[in-house]
C-alpha cells in the first residue's frame, strides 16, 4: 500500500466531491436541515406536562392524598407503580428523568410526629431536575400548610442524578451523528456499481492505485467530512437548542472511534451492496431496502425507549441501533463503561465485514 | 534484429461456449504501428485487454515488453492505455486528472509538454462531465502519455469523433510515431488505418484472417480497378466493341480494367470517335473496399 496513491486520490475525490452539489447536500445540508426540523418541532416553546413516576412504599391516607395533589396540579402525567418494582432498576432501565419515592416510613415517622421525608430521583440536567424540584416542592408546601399550619412536615429530599438530560434533542444529536455514518453506506452504494458501468474502476487501475488504497482513500475523505458535519450537528444541538451532552475528551475520543467504527462497518456494507447491484434500478431498490428500515427502525428520528415493544425488537437486527445506541451511551448518558464491551464488537464486526468487502471486491475484469 | 515488443502465440480467449479470441498469433515491433481492424465483436477489444492485463486469457503465450500482463503489476508503469469508451470521476478536471496520473506514475512527468502536444490547455479546468467526446477522447490520449512509455494500447480511439475531431487525434498519433513509440491501434475506420498503421491485421469472429502491410492487403484481395464512365448506349457499345468488359449502372458504364493502362486507351478511342460523355473516374480498391469483402465473405460462409 503506497501512501502516495491514498494522498494523491484523496485530492483527486476531494475536489471532485467539493463540486459534487448534491454529495455536499446530502452529507452537510441534510442533517443540519433535520436537526433544525427536529430540533424546532420539539422545542419546549409551551409548556407540557413531564412525566413523573411515583413509588408509594407507605399507603395510607396521607401519602395518597400526596400523590393526587400531584396528580391534580396537571404540572405532571403521573405513572404510579407498584411497590414490589426496584425503583433504581426501573430509573435506568426506562432512562425516567423523574421519580418520586415514598419511602416505607413516611407514613410512620409522619404519624409518630417526625417529619415525612419525599425523596426526588431520576436522571436529568440540572435546568430540569431544579424545575421539577421546585413544580413538586410547591405542591407539598401547601400540603404543608394545610396539614400542620407553618411547620415543615413534608420534607422533599433530591437526588436526582445530574448530568443526563431528558431533552428530546439530546437523543437527536447522536440519532443524527448516527444518520451520517449511514449516508457514507449509501455513497458507496451508488458509487461502486457507477464506477463500474462508466469503466471508471478500469481507468483507475491504469493509474497504479490499488483498490485498498482506493477503499482506503473514500474512508479517509468520508472520516474527514463525516467530522465535519458531526461538529455541526453538536454546535447546533448545543447552541441553538441548548442539547446537554457528555464531550470530555475522553467521550469525545470513544465518540471518533464509534464514527471510524461505523464509517468503516458501512463503506463494507456499501460496497457489498454496491457489487450485487448491476444496474440503476437495482441500485436504488437495495439502497432503500438498507437505508429506510435503519433511518426510521435504529434510533435515528425518536428514542428506542419511546418506541413500542415490537419495534424495539425489530431494532435489535438492525447495526445501526447498535451503533446509535453507543453513541446516546457515550454522549448522552456519559456512560461509556456499559457499552465499551458493545463497541469492542461492533470494531470487530466492521472489521470483518470490510476485510470481506474488500476482498470481494474486484477492478478487473473477468 | 528487431526487437518485438508484443508477442501473441495462439491467444484464446473463451466465455463459457463463446470464442471471443480463437487462437490468434502477432507480434508488434519496437517503433512499429500496428493496427487491429474487425467489426464489432471481432475480438480486437478482448485481446488488447488481455495485452493491458486488465482482462483474464483462457489460454496461449502473450508477451508485453518481455512480460506477462496477467501477472505482472509493474506493467502498468511502462505502457500507456487509451481505452474504448475512455471514462473519467466526474467533476474532476483534467489539471487535476493529469495531477493525478503525475503524482501515481510518474512524478517527473513533463505534463506543459503533454498538453501543449494534445492541445487540451483550453478545457484543462473544466470538469469531466461538460466536456465534449472529442475533448475527452484528448484527455484519455494524455493519461496515456503521463508515464511516457514505450507502447500505447489506443482502443478506437476516434470512434464517435467528427472529422476535425478525428484529423486532431491522427496528429498526436503520428508525433507519437515519430518519437519511435510502438502503438496497438484498434479502429473501425480503415482510412484511420490505412493512413497510421505501418501493419495492420483483419480480425473476424475472433480470428486473424489476414495481415500484413496496408498495401500487401489491398494488393492481395483486390479486384480488378474500374473506370467509371457517365454516357448514353452509344458510349457503352463503343466500349464493348473494343472488348472491354462494361456493364452499365444506372447512368454509370462500369469497365472492369485487366490493366490500368487500359483506362487511357478508352478514354483516347471516345475522344477519337468524338463520342460525348459527361464525365469519367478511375476506382481504385481502397483498404476499406477489401475489408468489407473479406468480412462479408466470411459472414456468407
Amino acid at each position: 500500500m503506497k501512501f502516495k496513491n491514498i494522498s494523491a486520490y484523496l485530492v483527486l475525490h476531494t475536489r471532485a466531491y467539493m463540486r459534487s452539489r448534491s454529495a455536499i447536500f446530502f452529507q452537510i445540508a441534510f442533517p443540519i436541515i433535520l436537526i433544525l426540523l427536529f430540533g424546532a418541532i420539539f422545542a419546549p416553546t409551551t409548556y407540557s406536562p413531564s412525566n413523573l413516576v411515583i413509588q408509594n412504599d407507605s399507603p395510607s391516607a396521607i401519602t395518597w392524598e400526596i400523590v393526587d395533589a400531584i396528580n391534580a396540579s396537571g404540572l405532571f402525567k403521573v405513572h404510579v407503580i407498584s411497590q414490589s418494582v426496584n425503583l433504581s432498576h426501573y430509573i435506568s432501565s426506562n432512562t425516567v428523568a423523574t421519580a418520586l419515592e415514598i419511602p416505607g416510613n413516611f407514613s410512620s415517622n409522619l404519624y409518630s410526629g417526625h417529619q415525612g421525608v419525599l425523596i426526588l430521583k431520576g436522571e436529568a440536567s440540572p435546568q430540569v431536575a431544579d424545575s421539577e424540584y421546585q413544580l413538586i416542592n410547591g405542591i407539598i408546601t401547601q400540603i404543608n400548610y394545610r396539614i400542620g399550619n407553618t411547620s415543615q412536615k413534608l420534607v422533599l429530599s433530591s437526588q436526582i442524578a445530574i448530568g443526563s438530560s431528558d431533552k428530546t434533542i439530546n437523543y437527536y444529536v447522536p440519532g443524527l451523528i448516527g444518520f451520517t455514518v449511514l449516508t457514507t453506506m449509501f455513497n458507496m452504494v451508488y458509487t461502486v456499481p457507477n464506477f463500474r458501468k462508466e469503466k471508471i474502476f478500469r481507468q483507475l487501475s491504469f493509474t497504479g492505485i490499488s483498490k485498498s488504497e482506493w477503499i482506503l482513500s473514500n474512508v479517509i475523505h468520508s472520516f474527514v467530512m463525516l467530522i465535519i458535519s458531526d461538529i455541526i450537528l453538536v454546535a447546533i444541538g448545543i447552541y441553538v437548542f441548548g442539547a446537554s451532552l457528555a464531550l470530555s475528551p475522553i467521550n469525545i475520543l470513544v465518540t471518533g472511534v464509534v464514527l471510524l467504527t461505523g464509517l468503516i462497518f458501512f463503506t463494507g456494507i456499501g460496497i457489498l451492496a454496491g457489487l450485487i447491484s448491476d444496474n440503476e434500478e437495482t441500485v436504488a431498490v437495495i439502497g432503500n431496502l438498507i437505508l429506510f428500515p435503519m433511518m426510521f427502525l435504529s434510533g435515528v428520528f425518536f428514542p428506542l425507549e419511546f418506541a413500542p415493544a415490537y419495534l424495539v425488537e425489530i431494532s435489535k437486527f438492525l447495526p445501526l441501533t447498535y451503533f446509535i445506541n453507543s453513541l446516546i451511551s457515550v454522549m448522552v448518558y456519559n456512560n461509556i463503561p456499559s457499552v465499551a464491551l458493545q463497541i469492542v464488537f461492533l470494531v470487530i464486526s466492521s472489521i470483518i465485514v470490510f476485510v470481506v468487502a474488500a476482498r470481494l471486491f474486484s477492478w478487473k475484469q473477468r | 534484429m528487431v526487437e518485438n515488443v508484443i508477442e501473441v502465440h495462439n491467444l484464446v480467449k473463451r466465455y463459457g461456449d463463446f470464442t471471443a479470441v480463437d487462437g490468434i498469433d502477432f507480434h508488434i515491433a519496437r517503433g512499429e504501428v500496428f493496427s487491429l481492424l474487425g467489426p464489432n465483436g471481432a475480438g480486437k477489444t478482448t485481446t488488447v485487454e488481455i495485452l493491458e492485463g486488465v482482462r483474464k486469457r483462457t489460454s496461449g503465450d502473450v508477451e508485453v515488453m518481455g512480460e506477462d500482463p496477467g501477472k505482472s503489476s509493474d506493467l502498468v508503469f511502462r505502457i500507456g492505455i487509451l481505452p474504448q469508451d475512455f471514462s473519467f470521476v466526474y467533476n474532476s478536471t483534467p489539471r487535476e486528472a493529469l495531477e493525478f496520473y503525475r503524482k501515481t506514475l510518474n512524478p517527473s512527468a513533463d505534463i506543459k509538454s503533454i498538453i501543449e502536444l494534445v492541445g487540451i490547455g483550453d478545457f484543462l479546468d473544466t470538469p469531466y462531465q461538460k466536456i465534449s467526446g472529442g475533448q475527452k477522447q484528448r484527455l484519455g490520449l494524455s493519461l496515456s502519455m503521463v508515464n511516457n512509455p514505450d507502447i500505447l494500447f489506443l482502443d478506437e480511439p476516434t470512434s464517435g469523433l467528427d472529422p476535425q475531431a478525428r484529423r486532431n487525434i491522427w496528429k498526436v498519433i503520428e508525433s507519437l510515431k515519430e518519437n519511435g513509440k510502438s502503438i496497438l491501434l484498434t479502429t473501425h475506420y480503415l482510412e484511420e488505418a490505412e493512413l497510421l498503421a505501418d501493419r495492420v491485421a483483419i480480425m473476424d469472429k475472433g480470428k486473424i484472417i489476414d495481415s500484413g502491410t496496408p498495401m500487401e492487403i489491398v494488393e492481395r484481395h483486390h479486384e480488378k480497378d474500374r473506370l467509371i464512365i457517365r454516357g448514353d448506349e452509344d458510349i457503352e457499345h463503343i466500349i464493348k466493341n473494343e472488348g472491354f468488359a462494361a456493364k452499365r449502372n444506372g447512368p454509370y458504364i462500369e469497365v472492369s480494367l485487366e490493366n490500368i493502362k487500359d483506362a487511357t486507351d478508352i478514354i483516347n478511342i471516345l475522344y477519337e470517335r468524338k463520342a460525348k460523355f459527361e464525365d469519367f473516374t478511375l476506382k481504385r480498391e481502397s483498404l476499406e473496399d477489401v475489408f468489407v469483402r473479406m468480412v462479408g465473405e466470411i459472414e456468407e460462409q
